[in-house]
Formats: C-alpha cells, sequence, structure tokens
C-alpha cells in the first residue's frame, strides 16, 4: 500500500476531541489498571446452577426452538447464510466508519428480515436512544441493533433503570481492519478473490489484485451464482481436505475476524422474529462498530455508556448479560495503551530537524525493544507494534514535511506487564525527537522537533475474581447441554475483545462463535483468507447461542411454561452520570 | 560506511566547485517495504514492515551525507492493532554529477536492504521463511519516482 502523505481528516478531528480526555487518562492509567493478581492455570472450574442446568434442557429442547434450528438445517438456509456473509463481507467497514455496512443491516433488517422499523433500535446517523453516549471520541458510533422483544416489560411491577427494561446483549462486531479508509469516489466494494490452494499464499497486495478469479455481484449487491461462486461455495472440513479436492482461499479482509459470525447473529435474529421465540427480557443482536484499530471500542461504549477517564460504564440501557460472538470464552480480557504522537518540525526550512527523521528515530527504537514475552517463557502475554505511521506532505517545492505521526499498541494481559511496556516505550517519543535536535544542533524546545500527544486509547487489563457469573453459567452450560463441551471449565486465557467494556462495568459476558470456517489466516492483514466450513456447525453454533441467550433473559416455552431468567432485572453499573 | 561517506562528500564537493562537466543532478525515490503484516496481539514476533522502514531511515541518515537528501515522507501501516504490512520512504536525493547522484542511489538501497535485514534478523526470520503460508519476511524495493 502506498499512501503518499495522506491525512485522515476523520482522525484529525477524533483527536483534536481526545487530547484532553487522553491526557487525563494518562496521568491516571496505572490506578485504574489495578488488578488482583494472576489468573490460575489450567482452567477453571465453574460452579453452575441447577436451574441453570435444567434451564439449558428445557429451552435447547423446546420445540419452537428446534423447529428454527431444524429450518436451518436445510441446504437453501444454508445457502442463505453464506450469501448473506458474502453479501455483507465485501462492504467495506473500517474502525469508526461502519456507516455503509450498518445502513445495509438497517435496511435488511426491515426489507427482508421481518423487523418492524420500531424494532430497528439504532439509527443511520449513530444515535441510540436511550444510552447517554452517543459520541464516542468525537464521533459518531455506527452500530446496527435489532431487539427480540421479550414479555417482562408487560408484567406487573416489571423494573426498569431509567426507563430502561432488562436486556441482553448478544453482539459482533460490523468493523473490519482493512481497508484503512472508505474509498473517496467509484464503488467502494471489496473484490472477493478466489485463488487455488495448489498457489502459494499472496505475498503483496499487488498479487492479490493480480488474481484473476473473483465473485461476481449484481447491481442489486446479491452474489451472483457462476461457477466461481459454485467454486467458493464449496465445503471442507480442514485445509487438507480442502487442499485435496479443489478448495479455493477465498481472500476478503473480515473473512476471519469477524464477518461470518456477524452476519449469522443476523439470520439467529431473523429467526427468532420467524419462530415466533418470545424471551422474558429483551435481547438485543447488535453489530458494534469500532472494535478494531482507533475504534476504541466505540459500538460497546454507546451501549454501555463507558467512559474511558473513569474507565466504566453507567449502563444506561440496563444490560443484564453480553455475549461476545468473537470466540474466546473467556473471562480475562487483554489491556491495552495505545498512542498517536505527532512529530512538529521547527520550520518548513529543509535543512533543519526533520520531522519524519525524528519519527524514524522513535520508531527505531521502540522496533528493538523486547517485552517479557520475548525475554521469558512464563511472562504473561505482552506485545506492542508501531501500526501506523504518516507523514503531511510539504507545503511547497524544497520546503520541509511539516510533522509527521506514528500509532503505536502496547497489549498485555497483565496491568504490571503493560505498566512495564509504557514505562519503557513512552519516552522513546522524546527520544527519538532529541536524537533529531541533537544531529542538528538543536534544543528540545521550539528550536527543534517538538511533541504532541494526538490521540490515547486506554483499554484495561482485566482479570475476572471469579468465573461464576450468570453468563459463563449459561455459555458453559448451553455447550454441555449441546455436546460441544463436556466439562464447566473456563480458560485462563485472556481476550482483546469487545467484552472488555462490560466486564469493566461490571456486567457478566462470555464469548462464543456463530462461524464455520475450514481453514483461514492473515487477520489484520492485506491477506486476509478463509475457506467455508461446515453449514451443520453453524448451525450448531446458533442453537447454542440461542439457548444461552435465553437461559440469562428468560423464556416463554412453548408448553406454555416460562424458563424465569437466571438474573434479575437490574443490571450492574458501576458510573451514574447526571445529565 | 564511513569510507563511503567520504567518497560521496568528496564527489559532491567536486561538484560543487562548479567544474562544468559535473552538472547536479537531483532525484526523487520511493523506498517500499512489504512484509507480511497481521494482528498486533495474536501474530506477535511478526516482522514489521514500519519498523524496517524506520530502520532504514536511520541507516540512511549513517551513510548519506547531510544535505544530500531530504526525507519527504515515511508512512506505513493500515491499523494501530495491527503489524504493518508495507512501509514507505520517499526522499529527494541531489548530487554534484550523475555518478555521484548514482553512489547514493547506491548507498540508498543497501540501507533499505540492510533495515529489511535488521528487521528480518530481529524476529529470527530468514528468507524463504513462511508465516501461515506468507512470506515471512520484510523486503524492500528502491524505485525512482
Amino acid at each position: 500500500m502506498k499512501r503518499p502523505h495522506s491525512t485522515n481528516a476523520l482522525s484529525a478531528a477524533a483527536t483534536i476531541l481526545l487530547t484532553t480526555v487522553a491526557l487525563g487518562s494518562a496521568g491516571s492509567g496505572a490506578s485504574s489498571l489495578s488488578q488482583d493478581g494472576p489468573p490460575a492455570q489450567g482452567g477453571t472450574p465453574a460452579t453452575i446452577p441447577a436451574t441453570v442446568v435444567a434451564a439449558a434442557r428445557k429451552i435447547a429442547n423446546d420445540p419452537q426452538v428446534m423447529a428454527l434450528i431444524e429450518d436451518q438445517k436445510s441446504d437453501a438456509a444454508a445457502k442463505a447464510r453464506w450469501n448473506q456473509f458474502l453479501e455483507l463481507v465485501r462492504i467495506p467497514s473500517p474502525p469508526r466508519q461502519e456507516l455503509l455496512k450498518a445502513a445495509e443491516i438497517h435496511r435488511r433488517l426491515v426489507n427482508e428480515w421481518g423487523f418492524t422499523p420500531a424494532e430497528v433500535m439504532t439509527r443511520a446517523d449513530g444515535i441510540l436512544a436511550g444510552t447517554d453516549t452517543n459520541i464516542v471520541d468525537g464521533l459518531p458510533v455506527y452500530n446496527a441493533c435489532v431487539v427480540i422483544k421479550g414479555s417482562y416489560s408487560s408484567q406487573a411491577g416489571a423494573q426498569q433503570s431509567k426507563g430502561q427494561f432488562p436486556k441482553v446483549l448478544v453482539e459482533g462486531h460490523i468493523d473490519v481492519v482493512n481497508p484503512e479508509e472508505l474509498p473517496k469516489s467509484g464503488d467502494p466494494s471489496i473484490h472477493i478473490k478466489l485463488q487455488p490452494y495448489s498457489q502459494p499464499v499472496v505475498a503483496t497486495p499487488q498479487e492479490l489484485a493480480a488474481i484473476p478469479d473473483e465473485l461476481s455481484f449484481d447491481a442489486r449487491g446479491r452474489v451472483v451464482e457462476n461457477d466461481k461462486y459454485a467454486t467458493a461455495s464449496k465445503v471442507f472440513a480442514d485445509a487438507k481436505d480442502a487442499e485435496a479436492h479443489g478448495g479455493v482461499r477465498i481472500y476478503v479482509p473480515g473473512y476471519g475476524d469477524m464477518m461470518p459470525s456477524t452476519s449469522n447473529a443476523f439470520v439467529l435474529a431473523a429467526a427468532m422474529k420467524k419462530h415466533h421465540i418470545k424471551p422474558v427480557y429483551d435481547i438485543w443482536i447488535c453489530g458494534t462498530a469500532g472494535e478494531e484499530g482507533k475504534g476504541n471500542l466505540a459500538g460497546v461504549k454507546q451501549l454501555y455508556g463507558f467512559d474511558q477517564k473513569a474507565g466504566t460504564g453507567s449502563n444506561p440501557l440496563n444490560i443484564v448479560a453480553n455475549f461476545g460472538l468473537e470466540g474466546g470464552g473467556t473471562v480475562n480480557f487483554v489491556g491495552s495503551y495505545r498512542f498517536e504522537m505527532k512529530f512538529k518540525a521547527p520550520s518548513p526550512r529543509p535543512d533543519g530537524p526533520s520531522a519524519p527523521e525524528a519519527m524514524a528515530a522513535a520508531i527505531a527504537r521502540i522496533a528493538d525493544v523486547r517485552t517479557p514475552t520475548d525475554l521469558r517463557d512464563d511472562a504473561p502475554r505482552t506485545t506492542y507494534t508501531v501500526g501506523r505511521a504518516s507523514c503531511e506532505p510539504p507545503p511547497g517545492p524544497g520546503m520541509a514535511v511539516p510533522s509527521c505521526s506514528l500509532e503505536v499498541d502496547m497489549r498485555s494481559t497483565r496491568a504490571d506487564t503493560l505498566e512495564e511496556m509504557r514505562h519503557t516505550i513512552e519516552p522513546m517519543f522524546q527520544a527519538g525527537a532529541s536524537a533529531e535536535n541533537a544531529r542538528h544542533g538543536r534544543k528540545n524546545n521550539e528550536e527543534g522537533i517538538t511533541l504532541e500527544l494526538m490521540w490515547f486509547g486506554l483499554r484495561p487489563a482485566f482479570v475476572a475474581t471469579s468465573v461464576d457469573n450468570v453468563a459463563v453459567h449459561a455459555g458453559l452450560q448451553s455447550g454441555i447441554q449441546l455436546g460441544a463441551l463436556t466439562s464447566p471449565m473456563v480458560g485462563t486465557g485472556s481476550g482483546s475483545l469487545n467484552d472488555n467494556v462490560p466486564a469493566h462495568t461490571g456486567v457478566p459476558t462470555y464469548q462464543f462463535t456463530l462461524a464455520s470456517s475450514a481453514a483461514g489466516a492473515g487477520g489484520h492483514a492485506f491477506w486476509e483468507w478463509g475457506t467455508r466450513g461446515a453449514p451443520a456447525t453453524e448451525v450448531a453454533r446458533m442453537h447454542r447461542v440461542l439457548t444461552a441467550a435465553l437461559i440469562v433473559a428468560g423464556f416463554n416455552a412453548a408448553d406454555g411454561t416460562v424458563v424465569q431468567p437466571s438474573v434479575g432485572p437490574m443490571g450492574k453499573r458501576t458510573r451514574e452520570v447526571v445529565r | 560506511m564511513k569510507r563511503l561517506i567520504s567518497v560521496l562528500a568528496f564527489t559532491i564537493g567536486v561538484a560543487a566547485a562548479g567544474t562544468p562537466a559535473f552538472a547536479q543532478q537531483s532525484g526523487n525515490l520511493r523506498i517500499e517495504f512489504q512484509g507480511p503484516g497481521g494482528h498486533s496481539y495474536g501474530a506477535y514476533r511478526r516482522v514489521s514492515a514500519l519498523h524496517a522502514a524506520a530502520r532504514a531511515v536511520i541507516l540512511i541518515q549513517g551513510a548519506l551525507p547531510a544535505g544530500s537528501y531530504q526525507i519527504t515522507n515515511l508512512t506505513g501501516g493500515n491499523s494501530v492493532n495491527a503489524i504493518a504490512s508495507d512501509g514507505l520512504i520517499e526522499l529527494k536525493l541531489t548530487a554534484g554529477n550523475a555518478a555521484a547522484y548514482k553512489a547514493l542511489v547506491a548507498a540508498v538501497t543497501k540501507a533499505a536492504a540492510e533495515g529489511a535485514a535488521a528487521e528480518n534478523a530481529f524476529r529470527g526470520v530468514k528468507t524463504g521463511d513462511l508465516t501461515s503460508g506468507a512470506p515471512a519476511t520484510v523486503r524492500s524495493k528502491v524505485t525512482p519516482f
């Protein structure tokens, strides 16, 4: 990718507005990251209540639920899911620019998936009624949410918080790392390329663009079911099977992370509507914005009224449990610091300290950092990268680059190692500027390169003190009931997921997936690809997610009985905002 | 490296003295770095094309005389949470004559390759290595523009 002197107006607007918040957070980052200690090794068993075991059995075998599942097992349903995924994944959806994909989901919700406009809870302009956080990092939030109405609100004495009855959230993100920006003109759709396994994985974007075979779509955005489609639609068990039997790599950003699962969330929503699944509490199914890159978890921050400076949320929608669809099954969440630093040249003269060279000096220093992960086998996983850099173009011939900016990401499963990374890397910004100033005999003031903090991202690490909560219980027991799990063990790993926000708000959360891929690789890179996996796996996973959501939300069963919600009607909140 | 700088400085110096046969020459180079990229957390320890580009800039500083080059752009990567699969340096070279200019280009090309090599060495990958099927190394390419 070449990006000679591009600037990002959206980022610029966001960074200016964020500076105040970021500086405030920067000073208090350590305290907001406090943790009690490392998780136990080797997995921890959850203690699942008998009521949850009984609820899982009842719900999973309910005739209405089974009718939904049987419906999804048909070839026609499998094809419809596959086509829907292909048609959604080709819509570019960079973090904080998800408006095109959100709009298509909104359109299909009403025109094709059976919902009324009143059941669509989000708007094209990013406004979500009921939240106290409609603007995150200075930008609108392009979530796409639909509600499966429950019966609770019509009960006598139903409790609510600030007008919000309890609800369960099931979400998967709709933003994708690539492309970096929406195209400025022309058809924005991504070309979905097909490559036989007999050929090597592409080494450059040019090689990817040169692949002749690609899927076709008509003027309405529907996939054309031609010979290429037939090839791409073949189902395989794994990469070996695909390689041996004519499979192809299907190159498209979002194949792995995470549009198959998010797309199927809306398939599940439509199926729940079609089969008249009636929960007790409302269930919201959302495609969330801003999980990737500088998205800074904007989508879930809107849903949970999360304030970065406070490090917690007001839970304005009264969400009582969260289910993420990116997979993981964990209760611990990776923390991160993210900095965008600008290196500003003192003058437009080309013979003075250089902004790109100062930035290069900083990046070169950072590039040599060894993390605890590099140094010790038993260290908490700790990582970093300078993910992006750019420079302003010189204002005229023979003039200097006015400024350059870098973005660095640091992550760790533990607060102390994350702090260690910050204390190692943060001084390197100034070290780069100082080195460049010294080359020119300049001081670290207006005579030389100066630094400006443009953006600060904070995702506090979260290490659970207990594996027992209603979301984990429902997530595990639904798996046990349906044969996906054999024991109620919670892994000790950490996920870098949207779940970080509900966890820090005190709302129980668990993750699984609705995707089924035979193989894939290249996540977050230009060569992200996948190969179709068994449709039956998708259906089994839908069965599990539906069961889990209904365990927590409660369920009006086909026999007229009611499976009561496994959690009370008041969601936790750790930040109340007076507005 | 110091010897190269001496040669370049001498050549440019002679040109600057005004010898008519040594007409000043300038031009622009684009140095592209390509690597596998990947998830900043999940694919940690892969090489970064942007890190390689920064390493190359520092090598260029050491290899070329002050005033013979101007970095006009340094960019790369698509997202803060992704290892950069691409890096780009654009620079302007100015030399006293064609031979000196050619030497500058050669020095830049060498610095670019060494920047990539340093990044590969830091992450312990070599030509031919694959990561999830894709080339694991960062590679450099220098072209005029």
